[in-house]
């Protein structure tokens, strides 16, 4: 897989974190591109575009980027959910892990990790 | 941060007024170092001395260093020594008050002397940027020490002063801080962290100052209204830094806490449950003010 070929799923309920992701991954050469602004159409959206990695941001409203990524697992076991937040505590840390997070991205966002990240992915 | 703090150690002493230090610390970047301001500096010469090898100067055809030497104040190892350290941030903003006439040496001797004893600070300190001298200054400087949870409030202020630095420009400096129950202002975010305690935070300013600070952390030219993208990125900035400060807390003190959604209030004002510190800090662009309760 190349970059231009991943479908990739941005989950923030900030359009500025957003916006700088979108950016950067099409700087990389990535076309397939879709966002949701909160928990809830974070599920609606992966159900609907089903992309092969997601970035999710964990404070939200609706739904929490951990119910998020629980509700997307139990519909499909194989998502690839990176979390992507600025409160990488360590609890949050092990929930993550324990519901089957991909990855885990502390922000400010560092480019080098993400692309690290989506190339792990496209193996 | 040392040169932040520097700039309102010399405006609170009132030895610099708030345009001419604002001033320098725009012109700093220009500044070179003299051999002068690094000898006092280095404890290695005094005012006294360094004037009496200026005008020593003007009649020889020498090279202060070696002029230094000749006069036995300087050894050929302590100029060599001087003249290959990397200046320290707030050195370029002394040398850049000396060059602009606002200090004379002996002030700036003076000065720099007073500084490093009132917060107990060696060059080594400075330079190697040490976190508890940094956080000792910030205690004594805000007078955290009087508050009830002065950790958390020491911690926290010095990890914003840092993200300040990181993310937005050093080009600030810190000004006093007064105790309020509630922040007023034109536009403010505020976020909550939760869990063993509560720390309520706010951002506020008025428009230009809040657009100019949305524009540095965004780096990229914004409209000039406040939309909800510009509210978005100084809710941004808010939550990076708490997300950052919940982190610390849970890798070093273990304390697992939460953060809420940012609030965005414009010409309004929020209460606090208790009493908050009013931190204002004074950018290139305008004034700031930051508030932090903690319960």
């Amino acid at each position: 897989m190349e970059f231009k070929d991943i479908k990739i799923l941005l989950c923030d309920d900030s359009m500025f974190a957003r916006k700088k992701l979108r950016m950067f991954l099409s700087s990389l050469g990535v076309v397939n591109i879709s966002e949701a602004a909160d928990g809830e159409e974070a599920v609606t959206k992966y159900k609907e575009v089903q992309p092969d990695l997601v970035f999710m941001d964990i404070v939200m409203p609706k739904l929490t980027g951990i119910e998020a990524l629980k509700a997307i697992k139990e519909f499909d076991a194989s998502a690839k959910v990176v979390m992507a937040s600025s409160v990488g505590t360590q609890s949050h840390l092990k929930q993550a892990i324990v519901l089957g997070a991909y990855d885990f991205v502390q922000k400010p966002i560092d480019d080098a990790q993400v692309e690290k990240i989506i190339r792990n992915a496209m193996k | 941060m040392f040169a932040q703090f520097f700039g309102a150690f010399l405006l609170n002493n009132k030895l610099v007024s708030p345009d001419t230090l604002a001033q320098a610390i725009d012109d700093k970047k220009n500044t070179r170092m003299r051999l002068g301001v690094l000898a006092i500096n280095a404890g290695l010469m005094t005012a006294e001395q360094v004037e009496h090898v200026n005008v020593a100067q003007q009649s020889v055809d020498k090279r202060f260093g070696d002029l230094c030497v000749d006069l036995g104040y300087l050894t050929e190892a302590d100029v060599d020594r001087l003249l290959s350290e990397q200046p320290t941030d707030y050195l370029l903003l002394g040398q850049t008050l000396v060059n602009n006439g606002s200090l004379t040496n002996a002030e700036f001797e003076a000065a720099i002397s007073s500084y490093k004893d009132q917060y107990q600070l060696s060059d080594d300190d400075i330079t190697n940027n040490q976190n508890d001298k940094l956080s000792a200054i910030v205690k004594d400087f805000f007078h955290f020490n009087t508050a009830e949870n002065a950790r958390i409030y020491t911690d926290y202020v010095t990890l914003l002063f840092k993200s300040f630095i990181r993310f937005i420009g050093d080009d600030f400096t810190p000004i006093e801080s007064t105790v309020v129950n509630e922040a007023e202002a034109q536009y403010l975010v505020c976020q909550k962290i939760h869990g063993k305690y509560t720390a309520e935070l706010a951002i506020g300013c008025a428009k230009d100052e809040y657009i100019a600070f949305a524009e540095r952390f965004a780096k990229e030219e914004l409209t000039d209204e406040v939309d909800e993208y510009v509210n978005e990125i100084v809710g941004e900035f808010l939550n990076v830094n708490n997300g950052l400060f919940v982190v610390n807390e849970s890798n070093q003190s273990g304390i697992e806490l939460s953060l809420d959604p940012q609030n965005y209030i414009h010409d309004g004002k929020v209460r606090f449950e208790h009493q908050a510190f009013c931190i204002p800090v004074a950018f290139a662009f305008g004034e700031v003010e930051f508030y932090i309760s903690v319960t």
